[in-house]
């Protein structure tokens, strides 16, 4: 457990696909898909929920009020 | 992402590999639309809402000629009020000592009367009598509010015109200012790079330069990930396309650069730090993200972007 904790603070600012794995259920991580809504559509993690970039600025508040929320941002990725 | 923290998120993670890798590995997907919006509004913030776009506001959005038009029928219609109110009760308007009678003449008046009250002009020589008396200061208040609204319209208009002009003015000063910097920084790579190929070893002064080229090179691949997602302006993409193939030119020297000299200098702190800022800005520049669809080659070279940045990290 503690590995784990030295391991995601190293990163720093990255997180890993196991991790995001093992935590699906969590309430406590919001899965953030910056994709355009039909990329979303078209197939996204479960549990995840999609603000597009180009609404970040506007309705990221709206969404997520807590400033300390943990949060994982993806989007495509490599190709 | 950048973005969020800037808003001032703190606990933000970035999983790189995104979708190509979740999808790589087997992981669950979910397909849907089904966004989770924002959670809704109570009732009673609502409700604050909608009274607070009242008619003004409404007013207000209208374009400028609907405005002018409501403008000149309501006095119009007011007119008309005064006109046909209180004939034969003894009230009505009152020009000299007797009232207006409800003829063409009297309408003529009557019209006079309300362009007058509408404009708060008041000269006095026609004047409501009786309950007529309160539709006048009705119809002073609501003139002055609707020709508010008309005169803020113009001035807007002009503001706006301008600040886009000045937006396109300041973007496409950004853009020139990009590129050349980048060709700059390309040319200090070159000769870092050619300096290395002859000595072996980079002495401490050169690697110094070094460090300050790749500060530069991060304050550019900043303005341009800003150009990607904050600008108000579409970015030509003729300009965009020999700007990102640019960025690839010089990431691709600064990886070869990269792996040359961790093996002949060993470590340098701000090197490093300089590299891992580079590379996470780089790995934000994202085809299938940004904000404007864009050409095939563009989405390309973003890719591409995305994959040196991962070498370089």
């Amino acid at each position: 457990m503690k590995i784990e904790l030295r391991e995601t603070v190293d990163h720093g600012g990255t997180i890993s696909r196991e991790e995001i794995l093992a935590r699906l259920g969590d309430r406590a991580l919001v899965i953030l898909n910056v994709m355009p809504k039909e990329t979303f559509a078209d197939g996204h993690i479960p549990g995840s929920i999609n603000l597009p970039v180009v609404d970040v600025e506007a309705k990221a508040r709206q969404l997520i009020a807590n400033f300390n929320q943990e949060i994982a941002v993806y989007c495509a990725g490599a190709t | 992402m950048g973005l969020l923290e800037g808003m001032g998120y703190t606990n933000v993670r970035h999983y790189v590999g995104g979708m190509a890798d979740w999808l790589e590995r087997g992981a669950p997907v979910e397909k849907s639309a089904a966004t989770i919006e924002a959670p809704p509004v109570p009732s009673s913030a609502r409700q604050s809402i909608i009274r607070r776009l009242s008619w003004l506001e409404i007013l207000a959005n209208w374009p400028l000629e609907r405005l002018v038009g409501f403008w000149l029928g309501m006095i119009v219609v007011f007119g008309v009020i005064y006109w046909l109110a209180g004939v034969g009760m003894g009230w009505g308007l009152q020009a000299g000592n007797a009232l207006v009678k409800p003829d063409l003449s009297g309408f003529a008046t009557a019209i006079y009367f309300s362009f007058v009250t509408a404009l708060s002009i008041g000269y006095g020589d026609v004047i409501p009598v009786g309950p007529l008396r309160i539709l006048a200061v009705i119809e002073g208040i609501a003139g002055l509010l609707v020709f508010g609204c008309v005169i803020s319209k113009l001035v807007s208009r002009r503001q706006e015109e301008l600040t886009e002009e000045i937006h396109r003015t300041t973007f496409e000063d950004r853009l020139d200012r990009v590129r050349t910097n980048l060709h700059l920084v390309f040319s200090d790579f070159g000769s870092v790079q050619q300096l290395q190929a002859e000595r072996g070893s980079l002495p401490g002064q050169v690697l110094r330069r070094l460090e300050s080229t790749v500060g530069v090179f991060r304050g550019e691949l900043q303005t341009i990930h800003d150009l990607l997602y904050k600008s108000r302006v579409e970015p030509d993409e003729e300009a965009l396309e020999s700007l990102l193939a640019n960025l690839v030119v010089c990431l691709q020297s600064l990886l070869e650069i990269k792996s040359s000299i961790v093996t002949a200098n060993g470590q340098s702190a701000r090197l490093d730090a300089g590299l891992k800022s580079v590379s996470g800005l780089a790995n934000e520049i994202c085809g299938e993200c940004v904000p404007h669809s864009y050409a095939p080659v563009l989405k390309e070279s973003m890719d591409q972007i995305q994959e040196l940045a991962r070498k370089i990290a």
